[in-house]
């Protein structure tokens, strides 16, 4: 480490530190876009694209490691914080995230199956009372999404 | 609720009369009915606390829910006047839901 105390040294310790001060903030903003564009189709549409964000972050903190001069710490603790959002991430939207196919009674052109549910205030809802009348919609959904 | 706030947002006050917007799920849905009616929204939601409906129609992602329990997989199905299904889409992802102008297309398609 004889070229340390050079002006173009420090310059290097100063990009690897603002490397490693970008890697987290562009894996938070990646999470802040995707709760803020929640209700926005297209940001809802593509849960990958936090993934992406945090392999960019995770990029960013290895590029930090590996230029570092000085003090390596924050660079390591960059590469810690968005690596396991990547894996954390990656975790989520590639596995828990997943729905396996099932057979279902849907089919283009034929009758929906009929059913009787109570509404908001107890009251029951059939469907097939719809018939001749309005066209319905039906959204099966869970929790927030 | 995102993607029900987000098809309403889409859907004219005409069309809100003339179609029935039926959200069904297990969960309790006094506090969704609410917040529909807070934004205006002209939906019904549906309890469908031991998930019958969504069984008959083939819509169960077993053990897929945060407790080990059966919960719905996301669906939307648009049913023309006679209830037959005109168009439907499916999730394999339950971050993802049909664009509500896809829906919308085929609502105004019937």
């Amino acid at each position: 480490m004889a070229g340390r105390q050079s002006p173009w040294h420090n310059q290097r310790v100063e990009s690897s530190t603002r490397l490693a001060i970008l890697s987290p903030l562009v894996a938070l903003g990646a999470i802040a876009a995707y709760v803020l564009f929640f209700r926005v189709a297209v940001v809802r549409n593509h849960p990958e694209g936090y993934v992406v964000a945090f392999a960019v972050a995770t990029g960013l903190a290895v590029l930090a490691v590996t230029r570092t001069r000085g003090r390596r710490w924050p660079a390591w603790i960059a590469l810690g914080f968005s690596g396991l959002l990547l894996i954390g991430g990656a975790w989520f939207n590639f596995v828990a995230a997943q729905v396996p196919d099932t057979a279902t009674a849907l089919h283009v052109g034929e009758r929906a199956p009929d059913f009787t549910l109570p509404d908001a205030s107890g009251r029951p809802v059939t469907l097939a009372d719809y018939r001749g009348k309005k066209p319905v919609v039906i959204v099966f959904y869970r929790g927030y999404w | 609720m995102a993607e029900l706030q987000g098809l309403g947002a889409q859907l004219s006050e005409a069309e809100k009369v003339g179609v029935e917007i039926v959200a069904i799920s297990p969960d309790p849905n006094e506090q969704s009915q609410k917040v529909a009616e807070g934004l205006r929204l002209g939906y019904r939601f549906l309890a469908d606390t031991d998930l019958t409906v969504a069984r008959r129609y083939g819509l169960i992602h077993a053990r897929g829910g945060p407790d080990g329990q059966d919960v719905p997989r996301p669906a939307t199905v648009v049913l023309d006047k006679d209830g037959v299904v005109r168009w439907f889409s499916v999730s394999h992802n339950f971050q993802v839901r049909p664009d509500p102008n896809d829906v919308l297309r085929a609502v105004r398609a019937l």
